[in-house]
């Protein structure tokens, strides 16, 4: 707020741990080192958390240029808050493991899901989450 | 690298040599092997050793070639005249250059540079001075180099600061050739053109701050300019370096520039010291000598470029690369200079001294913010490997690290040496154009909702802050308002082309279509109104009408067809129509006369002729009498209107099946109306349809005077009069002008017979082409 008072600005995030949520569904956590006026991000150290159920696993990524528009949402990190989480952190390969699980079971249950709306007849058009044509 | 085993003993160096040599080749452009072999290999402070006994000989003229190192000789003379010894050395330096250099065949590419350090050692009375006094020492460690230094101390009365940077320079320059090859590029100039050459010019230096750019210029060098700028700077005269003397290509090219595109502020010149941190080598050497007026420890980075000085060398070779964490690395950075910083400014020789315990141990004897030590001796070699502008931020977060430690001592959060990758500038620059979006010049227009908003947080704020006394408000963001201006585009337009040259841009859209508007005056567009109004009555008129005809005109038709009881329905209905039609020739003002004008009007359009036509059958037959009057009234108005369509002539078989029905004192009118006004006949004649007319009507008179003996027609003279102002007409006019009838009825020249004598008659036979036959 030093900068431009009263409104909201990243300027003073810069240099603080964030978690950032963006649009294809990745978590990233880094360190916020530069912005510019379209809010793309610049992080440091960055590491991708993949949630799967109560475990969760780290990918070191390192530097990451995030463009502005493929952000939900930006928040930051306390460090100092005592982190009291029932998420149990695992390796890699295992998170990355149960992501796939994960997937495979959705992939499943939604064919099964398209398979009985097909025999009654009716169809729903899969929702494009990404602005991608 | 010998020196390194010396210098420091837990390296194990030799089977890392070359590896290391070769990570440093992929990397390092600007070295092109100058050294070669040579540098590694030789020893050069045999040859130093060998060069100062040459300059003693001559100085004392006792010849001792053989007895070279161990000497009493040297510490007298490197500390009784360090002044005199560079001009000694000066001068027989180019003597003694060159034998030293064809005795160094062994040396090979490194020749050159070893004879440049070798020139600058020396030269330099401090260097010298060092050199000599190490002369004896057979293997250099830096504990024979601690050791020496206390004796040393007491000689340099002249130059104590210089004694103290002899020290560094010392070591530097004990590592300074052999590290060369795996150093970085820059190393090459580090070493051989002593202090300072690489890099930027001192004064120049003084005024920046880190820049990539003058990194890049750090690493690649220019080494003719810092020699002068060493000049200019004031130094001592006495050291009169020669300038060094290279032999690699880059020297002369213009440096790399490698500023990263996009960065939007243009960075400001870094300092001289953060710079010096890029090279590890001799040229942070340059520090302590370029403050050697000033206090040795003027700012904490000193510290940081003499253990950047320790670090480099020492921990180049002898570890096996490992790729510590960018965090790691930076911690141990950070904890060498928090070590050094809380070693606190001590004696120049301190850290010097400090070099190797601290090295050696990491934690600092008096660390106590250290934080976690360093896991491992400091690796400094895989930093060389960054990227120098990486470098730099390294250090360059390490500084400020170090800053902000002393000034938050409750900053918990551990130290993050990547902060400010962002620069104040780049910060400005950001919210400037975030400012800039908040430009309007009409807030409540463009940003009602914030602007209600802040008012309402401000009145509470108001209310919150009861006390009259402090007034302290909100920072209240000013968003800056800009004047409204008119920005209208005149499109250039050059006199007498077609159209005007158009420019487009953001401000000004182009026009597609360039229209322009074109106002009429009120009077003619009155005038053109009227006109239009008036052909539009009549074709309206004119539609009413026909439709009215065509209705009695199939009455016969639907009367056949329809069944008994509707006939006299359709009958009446017949009757009507009839009366409309004919009631729709008269004239508004004489409720039983045929209008003129409106049967003119009606025939002034095309249509309306037809109508005309067709409609006389079915007009009574008074009623008919007169629209043939109004014809034959107005003929030649009728022929100017008719000469477009040529219509009138569809008018003729109504109009003679009236003429026939006249009666005689009609026929005379009728005759006389066509001769009307003065020269109507003649416009008659003209006209095809007006001479048939005419014809028709003479034709009639004929028959009606051929058939009946005792016509009325001969009761006045009218009849005969009007017969021969026609024949005369008829003599008289041209046979050109005069238009060919659509028929000619046979009896004319029966008619003409009785008024006119045999030769006119011929005459008027000749230009009607009336045959005689005929009759």
């Amino acid at each position: 707020m030093n900068y431009v008072p009263g409104t909201a600005s990243l300027i003073d995030d810069i240099d603080k741990k964030h978690l950032v949520l963006l649009r294809d569904g990745r978590t990233l956590i880094g360190y916020l080192r530069s912005i510019d006026q379209f809010a793309n991000l610049v992080f440091h150290q960055t590491v991708e958390r993949i949630h799967v159920g109560k475990k969760f696993g780290d990918i070191p990524r390192g530097i990451f240029i995030v463009r502005g528009e493929n952000v939900v949402l930006l928040g930051e990190i306390d460090l100092d808050k005592p982190c009291d989480t029932v998420l149990q952190q695992v390796s890699i390969e295992e998170i990355l493991e149960e992501q796939r699980l994960q997937q495979q079971a959705k992939q499943e249950t939604e064919k099964v899901k398209m398979q009985a709306l097909k025999d009654r007849g009716l169809s729903i058009p899969k929702a494009d989450n990404l602005d991608e044509y | 690298m010998f020196r390194f085993q010396s210098l420091d003993d837990d390296c194990t160096l030799e089977e890392e040599d070359d590896g290391l040599v070769e990570e440093e080749d992929e990397i390092d452009q600007f070295n092109d092997d100058t050294f070669g072999a040579g540098a590694i290999d030789d020893d050069w402070q045999e040859e130093h050793k060998r060069l100062a006994e040459l300059d003693e000989r001559d100085e004392h003229g006792a010849a001792q070639p053989e007895e070279a190192e161990p000497g009493g000789a040297e510490p007298p003379p490197s500390s009784a005249d360090p002044p005199s010894l560079p001009s000694s050395l000066g001068f027989s330096s180019s003597s003694a250059d060159l034998p030293p250099r064809d005795a160094d065949e062994r040396a090979g590419g490194g020749e050159l540079a070893e004879s440049v350090a070798r020139l600058i050692l020396e030269a330099d009375p401090a260097i010298a001075g060092v050199g000599a006094a190490e002369k004896p020492r057979p293997s250099p460690s830096l504990h024979g180099l601690q050791q020496p230094r206390p004796p040393q101390k007491p000689p340099g009365v002249t130059a104590p600061p210089a004694a103290s940077m002899l020290s560094y320079q010392q070591q530097l320059l004990l590592r300074g050739p052999a590290p060369t090859p795996q150093m970085n590029s820059h190393s090459i100039w580090d070493s051989s053109l002593g202090f300072g050459p690489v890099g930027v010019p001192p004064a120049l230096a003084a005024h920046m701050e880190d820049s990539p750019l003058m990194s890049i210029i750090k690493e690649v060098g220019l080494p003719k300019r810092p020699l002068q700028g060493r000049t200019e700077e004031g130094w001592d005269l006495s050291e009169r370096v020669p300038p060094p003397r290279s032999s690699s290509p880059v020297i002369g090219s213009p440096p790399v520039r490698a500023v990263p595109i996009g960065t939007p502020p243009k960075q400001p010149m870094s300092h001289a010291l953060n710079h010096q941190i890029h090279h590890p080598t001799a040229v942070h050497v340059r520090a302590p000598l370029q403050h050697r007026y000033p206090p040795p420890f003027p700012e904490r980075l000193s510290p940081n470029t003499l253990l950047n000085i320790a670090n480099s060398p020492l921990c180049r070779g002898p570890f096996p690369p490992r790729v510590l964490s960018q965090i790691q690395r930076a911690q141990l950075l950070n904890s060498q200079v928090a070590g050094f910083h809380r070693g606190g400014p001590g004696p120049p020789l301190l850290p010097g001294g400090g070099f190797r315990p601290f090295f050696g141990g990491p934690p600092p004897p008096h660390g106590h913010r250290m934080g976690p030590p360093p896991p491992i001796p400091p690796i400094r070699h895989n930093t060389t490997h960054l990227h120098p502008q990486h470098r730099r931020l390294l250090t360059q977060r390490l500084q400020s690290r170090g800053g902000d430690r002393g000034r938050t001592a409750g900053d918990r959060r551990p130290r993050d040496p990547y902060s400010n990758l962002m620069s104040q500038k780049e910060k400005e620059w950001v919210t400037k154009i975030q400012m800039m979006q908040l430009q309007s010049t009409d807030p409540y227009l463009d940003d009602y909702y914030y602007q209600n908003y802040y008012e309402k947080m401000e009145k509470r704020q108001e209310k919150e802050q009861d006390s009259s006394s402090r007034k302290e408000h909100a920072t209240k963001l000013i968003t800056p308002q800009v004047a409204k201006v008119e920005h209208t585009y005149r499109p250039v337009q050059f006199a007498g082309s077609l159209g005007k040259l158009t420019v487009s841009s953001v401000n000004n859209p182009r026009k597609m279509i360039d229209a322009v508007v074109t106002s009429r005056s009120d009077d003619e567009e009155k005038r053109e109104k009227q006109v239009w109004n008036k052909r539009r009555q009549i074709l309206y008129t004119v539609e009413k009408m026909f439709s009215l005809l065509l209705e009695v005109q199939d009455f016969e038709k639907r009367f056949v067809q329809t069944p008994e009881e509707e006939r006299s329905a359709l009958l009446e209905q017949h009757k009507t129509n009839t009366e409309q039609l004919s009631a729709a020739l008269r004239d508004k003002d004489w409720e039983h006369r045929v209008s003129d004008d409106l049967c003119v009007m009606i025939m002034s359009v095309r249509k309306g002729k037809r109508l005309m036509g067709r409609l006389l059958p079915f007009l009574p037959a008074p009623q008919a009498a007169a629209v043939v009057m109004a014809i034959a009234r107005n003929l030649p108005v009728l022929a100017k209107k008719d000469k477009q369509d040529q219509v009138l002539c569809c008018l003729l078989d109504p109009v003679s099946a009236v003429v026939q029905s006249l009666a005689s004192s009609a026929l005379t009118d009728l005759l006389q109306e066509l001769q009307g006004s003065e020269g109507q006949l003649t416009t008659v004649l003209q006209n095809k349809f007006g001479v048939t007319l005419l014809y028709l009507i003479l034709s009639e008179g004929e028959r009606m005077q051929s058939s009946d003996p005792v016509c009325q027609l001969m009761d006045d003279n009218r009849w005969t009069e009007l017969v021969f102002s026609v024949m005369r007409e008829l003599l008289s006019v041209s046979s050109s002008s005069l238009s060919p009838p659509l028929f000619t009825p046979p009896n004319l020249l029966s008619l003409f017979s009785r008024y006119v004598d045999r030769q006119r008659l011929e005459l008027l036979q000749d230009k009607l082409q009336i045959s005689a036959s005929s009759r």
